[in-house]
C-alpha cells in the first residue's frame, strides 16, 4: 500500500510569500488601504500558474526596492486623517508627554496583526525605538514615526514570508505541526486570500488549530462565509481563459455584435455563475460541467438570444436550449478565450481540454522540420473547420498528437469564435462528431462533450489538482503521492464536490503536519 | 556633430621635421583609442528583440569594410555612416540548449544551456559588466532592466523562461523581472533629482527603516532550513544593496535634467497579467501606444546613464512568446503569428524587424546626442542588439543576426564582420574584453572558443 494509513506522510512545505492579490487583500484589512498598492510591485514567477509557486520563488532588487515604495505609500496613507484615527483613538489627544505611551499603544495593537503571531521579548522596544529615532529628524511629526513603524514593519520577513517552526505534536511529540497562529496563517490564505481574521486569531490561541477537527471546523466556517468567494474567482480567472476578455476585439464586420463590452460581460458571466454553482448550487464539478442555467445582463442575453432580461444586473436564467449549451465548457467565455483570431480552431479548443480540464500536457513539436509545417490552414482551404484542419490527422506524425486534442475540438464546432452558437459555416452544415479520446464510444456535439467530460474522472481528479498547486503553493509531484491521493479519495466520495475537495487540502497529512519530524 | 578629430601621425605630419613639444591634446582623447591602449567601455547597453530576422531581407551586400545595408538593416544607415555600428554574422548560438525559444533567450545573454525546464545555468553578461563597474563606482542603479509590452501569451504576465535575458551575477542566476510602467519608472528614477527641502532628514528616515528591516531578515536567517535559509539571505542582501545606495551617490553631472513627461494614460504596462495562451486577448490601445512608450522608455534609460544612474541597462522589446498586436504597422495578428503560428509570413516579420531598426535607431541617436565631456554617450558605450532565434519559421539558430554600436574600449564602427560558424560566447566574452576584463571564455565553456579577433 503506497500511503498507509497509520503513518504521517508530510510533504515538504517550502517558505512561502504573499503575492499581490494577498498582499493587497491584507493591508485592505489591517489598514482599509484599498489603493491595491502591491500592483506596482514586479511580476511573481509564473511557476505552477498561479504566482505562488514557493519553489520559483526569487528576490529582485526591483522587488526589494519596491517593497520599500509601496510600503512608504501605505504607510503615508494609514497616518493621514481620518485613516490615523483608526489605528487608535490616542493618536487624537496626543501631546508630547504622551507620544511614547501612544506609540506603544499602537505597536502592540499593530504589529501581532501585521506579523500574525505574539510579540516577543524586545520587539515591541524595537519599533517604538524606531518610531523615536523618525521623530527625532528634522520636520517629524508624531504621525511620521508611526508611519515608519508600518513601513518597516511591512518590509519584514515577518509579514511578507509565511514562516513556520512549528511545535510538537501533542499527541505524538516527535512529531512537529504548524503552531497555532502558523496554521490560522495557513488557512487564512487559502480561504481569504488574507491575513486571519480575530476568530481564526482566538482559535490559534485555544490549541482548536491544533488538531485535524479543529482544523476542519475553522475551513468549514470559512468557507460558508463569502469572503472565501474572492479566492476562488482568483483561481478561476487563473485557470480559465476568460481574464483578458476585457480587453478582446475581433472584426467588427465578421462579428459586428461582439464588443470588450460584451466580453466583459462573459468573463462575469462564468464567474457569477462558478460562485452560484459552487456556494448556492449542487456544487460538483460534473455539475459545474452540465448545469442547465447560467448567469446574463440585458447586453449579454440579447447578445446570446435569451428573451426577457433587463437591466445590467447579472441574474440566473435558465438557458433556452440545453441542446445547445450547458455548462460551463459551452459558455461564451469559454469558447472566446480558446480561439486565437476570427477563425475558429478546433485544435486550440481541443488543447485547452487536454491540458486544462484533463492535466494531459501535449506541447507544440520542437523538431524544426515539423514546426514549419505548424501553421493555421487558410480560410480558402476548405469551407468548415473540419475541412480546413484535417489535412494533419492524415499525416501520422501530426496525427499523433492531434488525435488526442481535435476530437474534442471539432464538437465544440458549434460555436463560432466569439462563442454564438451556429449549426452552419459558409452555408455548409457542421459536423460535430467528435469524441473524448481515452474513453470509449463516439459523441455528437458540444452538449455530449460537456457530459462525457462530466463522467470522466480523469477530468475530476485534473481539478483536484490544480487545486493542490494553488492551495500548497506549488507544483506538486514526487513525494506528494500520498496528498494527492487522500484529496482525491475524498472528492471521489463527496461525489466530486468542490466545497468538500476544499475542505479536504486542509486534512492531509502534508497541511496538517511538517516534514522530517517523524 | 562634425567633430575634428586629431592624432599623433596627423600631427608629425603636419610638423614636418620641425621639432616642436607636443602637447597632449583632449581632442586626441577618443582616437588614441584605435591604437591599441584603448579606454576601457563604461557602458553597456543590450536590446532585445523577439522573433530573429529575416535573413534574406536582413544581410548586408558589399564588403567587409563597405557594407551596404538591406532592407531591413538600413534605417540604421546614420549610424553606420558615423562609424559607430558594427554588424556581426557568421555565429551560431550553440550553447541555446533547451525549449525552442526559451533557450534562445537563456543563453543570448548568458551563454548557457536551460536548466531542466527553468532558467539559465550562469549569470548573464550585463550582470557581469555590472559587477566589475559596481566595483570601481558605486551608483544608485547597479542596472536597470526595461521592457515594453511584456509577458505577453503563455507567460500571463509572470515572469517565467519565455521572457527573461537577464541573470543576476550571484551563486543562484536569480532572473531578473524588468521594470514596465513609465509613471512608475520616471518617478523612481527622476521624481528625486531635484533635492527637496528636508532631503537629509528623508535619508535619515529611510535608514533607520531599512536598518530595523535587515536586523529583522539577519535574525531570522539563523533560524531556518537550508533552502529557505537561501530565499531570505537573498532578500537581506538586496537590502543591503538599497542600504548602500542611499545617501552614497556623489551629484549628478550637467546634463542630467528630468526628462519630460509623458501621458501613458493609454498604455497597460501590465496588460500581460490578462493575456491567454494563444494570444486571442487583443489589448488594442496598449498595442498602439508601443512606439510611444517604447521611445519614451529609451529617453529615460539613456538619461539614467547620462546622469550616472547606472551603466548598465537592458531593454526588452515584448519577450519570446511576442503575442502583442502592431496597429501602427497595421499588422492585426501578434508577431507570434506572423512568426508561424499562422505560417511564416516573411513580408510582416520584415515590417516589424524594420520597425525595430528604426527604434534602435532612435536609441543610437539619442545616446548619441549626450556629452559626456568631449565625446558622446554613445562613444564610452557598448550597444548589443540581438533576439532569441535567426529564423522564426524553424527556431534555428546559427548566423544569428546581432549588432554592436559605439566606441566603447575601442570597438571600431563602420563593419561588418563574418565569422565562420563560431560560437556565440565568443561574442560574449569579447564584450566583456572591451570592458577590461581580460578572460577569456564566457558563459558554458563548451560552447566557447575564445574571444572574436577584429572587433577593435
Amino acid at each position: 500500500m503506497l500511503c498507509p494509513d497509520q503513518m504521517i506522510h508530510a510533504s515538504r512545505s517550502p517558505l512561502r510569500r504573499l503575492t499581490r492579490f494577498e498582499y493587497n487583500n491584507t493591508v485592505r484589512d489591517l489598514f482599509g488601504d484599498t489603493t491595491l498598492p502591491a500592483n506596482a510591485l514586479p511580476a511573481e514567477e509564473l511557476g505552477n500558474g498561479f504566482g505562488n509557486d514557493a519553489d520559483t520563488l526569487s528576490v529582485s532588487g526591483l522587488l526589494a526596492e519596491q517593497y520599500f515604495s509601496v510600503a512608504e505609500g501605505i504607510g503615508t496613507r494609514a497616518t493621514t486623517a481620518p485613516a490615523f484615527a483608526q489605528l487608535d483613538p490616542c493618536t487624537s489627544t496626543v501631546t508630547t508627554a504622551t507620544e511614547d505611551a501612544c506609540a506603544t499603544t499602537i505597536i502592540q495593537k499593530l504589529a501581532p496583526v501585521v506579523y500574525r503571531r505574539p510579540l516577543v521579548a524586545g520587539e515591541s522596544d524595537a519599533l517604538l525605538a524606531l518610531a523615536k529615532a523618525t521623530r527625532a529628524t528634522a520636520g517629524a511629526t508624531f504621525a511620521t514615526g508611526i508611519s515608519s513603524v508600518i513601513q518597516a514593519m511591512l518590509q519584514s520577513p515577518d509579514f511578507l514570508y509565511r514562516i513556520e517552526f512549528g511545535v510538537p505534536d501533542q499527541a505524538n511529540p516527535a512529531l512537529k505541526r504548524p503552531s497555532g497562529d502558523e496554521m490560522a496563517t495557513r488557512l487564512s490564505y487559502l480561504f481569504f486570500g488574507t491575513a486571519p481574521d480575530a476568530t481564526l486569531r482566538a482559535a490559534a490561541k485555544t490549541g482548536e488549530l491544533l488538531t485535524k477537527q479543529g482544523v476542519l471546523a475553522q475551513a468549514t466556517r470559512m468557507l460558508a462565509d463569502a469572503r472565501s468567494h474572492a479566492v476562488v474567482r482568483f483561481f478561476f480567472d487563473n485557470l480559465l481563459p476568460i481574464n483578458g476578455l476585457t480587453d478582446l476585439t475581433r472584426d467588427k464586420v465578421l462579428f459586428p455584435t461582439f464588443s470588450p463590452t460584451i466580453g466583459a460581460a462573459m468573463h462575469e458571466e462564468t464567474q457569477q455563475f462558478l460562485e452560484y454553482e459552487i456556494f448556492s448550487g449542487t456544487g460538483t464539478w460534473p455539475s459545474v460541467l452540465t448545469a442547465p442555467y447560467t448567469f446574463v445582463n440585458d447586453a449579454l442575453a440579447t447578445y446570446y438570444g435569451i428573451p426577457g432580461v433587463t437591466g445590467a444586473m447579472f441574474r440566473k436564467v435558465a438557458l433556452p436550449d440545453t441542446t445547445q449549451r450547458l455548462g460551463l465548457l459551452t459558455q461564451g467565455g469559454v469558447m472566446t478565450g480558446t480561439v486565437t483570431t476570427n477563425q475558429s480552431n478546433p485544435v486550440l479548443r481541443g488543447s485547452f481540454i487536454v491540458n486544462k480540464l484533463m492535466c494531459r500536457q501535449i506541447s507544440l513539436p520542437t523538431d524544426p522540420a515539423i514546426l514549419d509545417q505548424v501553421k493555421i490552414p487558410d480560410d480558402t482551404t476548405g469551407k468548415t473547420a473540419r475541412e480546413r484542419f484535417s489535412k494533419h490527422s492524415q499525416q501520422p506524425i501530426c496525427n499523433s498528437c492531434h488525435q488526442f486534442m481535435d476530437p474534442m475540438g471539432f464538437a465544440l464546432e458549434n460555436y463560432n469564435p466569439v462563442g454564438q452558437f451556429r449549426t452552419q459555416e459558409n452555408g455548409v452544415t457542421i459536423d460535430a462528431s467528435g469524441s473524448v479520446p481515452g474513453t470509449p464510444g463516439a459523441l455528437n456535439g458540444p452538449v455530449e462533450l460537456a457530459r462525457k467530460l462530466a463522467e470522466t474522472a480523469e477530468v475530476q481528479f485534473c481539478f483536484a489538482s490544480h487545486w493542490l498547486n494553488f492551495a500548497y503553493g506549488r507544483k506538486l509531484g514526487q513525494g506528494d503521492e500520498c496528498a494527492r491521493a487522500s484529496v482525491e479519495v475524498e472528492f471521489q466520495k463527496s461525489g466530486y464536490n468542490v466545497r468538500q475537495l476544499l475542505l479536504a487540502l486542509t486534512q492531509t497529512d502534508a497541511f496538517l503536519y511538517f516534514p522530517g519530524s517523524m | 556633430m562634425a567633430k575634428i578629430r586629431l592624432n599623433r601621425r596627423t600631427l608629425l605630419r603636419g610638423a614636418g621635421s620641425i621639432a616642436i613639444a607636443l602637447p597632449w591634446l583632449e581632442a586626441m582623447g577618443t582616437e588614441k583609442r584605435a591604437y591599441g591602449a584603448a579606454a576601457a567601455a563604461t557602458r553597456f547597453l543590450a536590446v532585445y528583440t523577439p522573433g530573429g530576422t529575416v535573413r534574406a531581407k536582413y544581410t548586408p551586400t558589399g564588403t567587409e569594410a563597405a557594407p551596404v545595408l538591406s532592407p531591413i538593416l538600413k534605417p540604421l544607415q546614420p549610424i553606420m555612416d558615423l562609424k559607430k555600428l558594427v554588424i556581426i554574422d557568421g555565429l551560431d548560438m550553440k550553447s541555446a540548449i533547451g525549449e525552442q525559444h526559451q533557450a534562445g533567450i537563456i543563453a543570448w545573454l548568458s551563454g548557457t544551456p536551460q536548466k531542466g525546464t527553468a532558467y539559465s545555468s550562469g549569470p548573464s553578461l550585463d550582470q557581469v559588466i555590472a559587477t566589475r563597474l559596481a566595483a570601481q563606482k558605486q551608483r544608485s542603479k547597479k542596472s536597470l532592466e526595461f521592457a515594453v509590452r511584456w509577458a505577453t501569451g503563455k507567460s500571463k504576465g509572470l515572469l517565467s523562461p519565455m521572457n527573461v535575458g537577464n541573470y543576476e551575477d550571484n551563486a543562484t542566476f536569480n532572473p531578473i523581472p524588468p521594470r514596465l510602467d513609465p509613471v512608475q519608472i520616471w518617478t523612481d528614477l527622476f521624481g528625486s533629482l531635484t533635492p527637496t527641502p528636508g532631503g537629509d532628514a528623508l535619508i535619515a528616515r529611510k535608514k533607520s527603516i531599512l536598518d530595523y528591516v535587515d536586523k529583522r531578515y539577519a535574525a531570522l536567517s539563523s533560524r531556518l532550513g537550508a533552502t529557505d535559509k537561501q530565499k531570505i539571505d537573498q532578500h537581506l542582501t538586496k537590502i543591503r544593496e538599497i542600504e548602500q545606495a542611499i545617501g552614497g551617490t556623489t551629484p549628478p553631472p550637467m546634463v542630467c535634467k528630468a526628462p519630460t513627461k509623458v501621458d501613458t494614460a493609454d498604455y497597460n504596462p501590465r496588460t500581460g497579467l490578462n493575456s491567454s495562451d494563444n494570444g486571442s486577448v487583443k489589448d488594442l490601445a496598449t498595442d498602439n501606444a508601443i512606439p510611444k512608450v517604447g521611445m519614451y522608455l529609451m529617453d529615460l534609460l539613456v538619461m539614467a546613464m547620462a546622469c550616472d544612474m547606472t551603466a548598465v541597462g537592458s531593454f526588452q522589446w515584448s519577450d519570446t512568446e511576442a503575442k502583442h498586436t502592431f496597429p501602427w504597422l497595421s499588422l492585426p495578428e501578434h508577431h507570434h503569428f506572423y512568426q508561424h503560428d499562422g505560417g511564416f509570413k516573411p513580408a510582416e516579420c520584415e515590417k516589424i524587424c524594420t520597425w525595430y531598426s528604426q527604434m534602435h535607431l532612435y536609441l543610437l541617436q539619442a545616446m548619441d546626442k549626450v556629452d559626456m565631456g568631449g565625446h558622446t554617450l554613445l562613444d564610452e558605450s557598448v550597444v548589443l542588439f540581438g533576439s532569441e532565434l535567426q529564423d522564426p519559421p524553424t527556431h534555428t539558430k546559427t548566423n544569428m543576426p546581432f549588432m554592436l554600436a559605439g566606441g566603447g574600449g575601442g570597438l571600431v564602427g563602420g563593419r561588418w564582420l563574418k565569422y565562420n560558424a563560431l560560437p556565440h560566447n565568443n561574442l560574449l566574452v569579447s564584450i566583456l574584453n572591451l570592458f577590461g576584463d581580460t578572460r577569456q571564455t564566457f558563459g558554458d565553456p563548451k560552447y566557447c572558443t575564445g574571444p572574436l579577433t577584429g572587433l577593435v
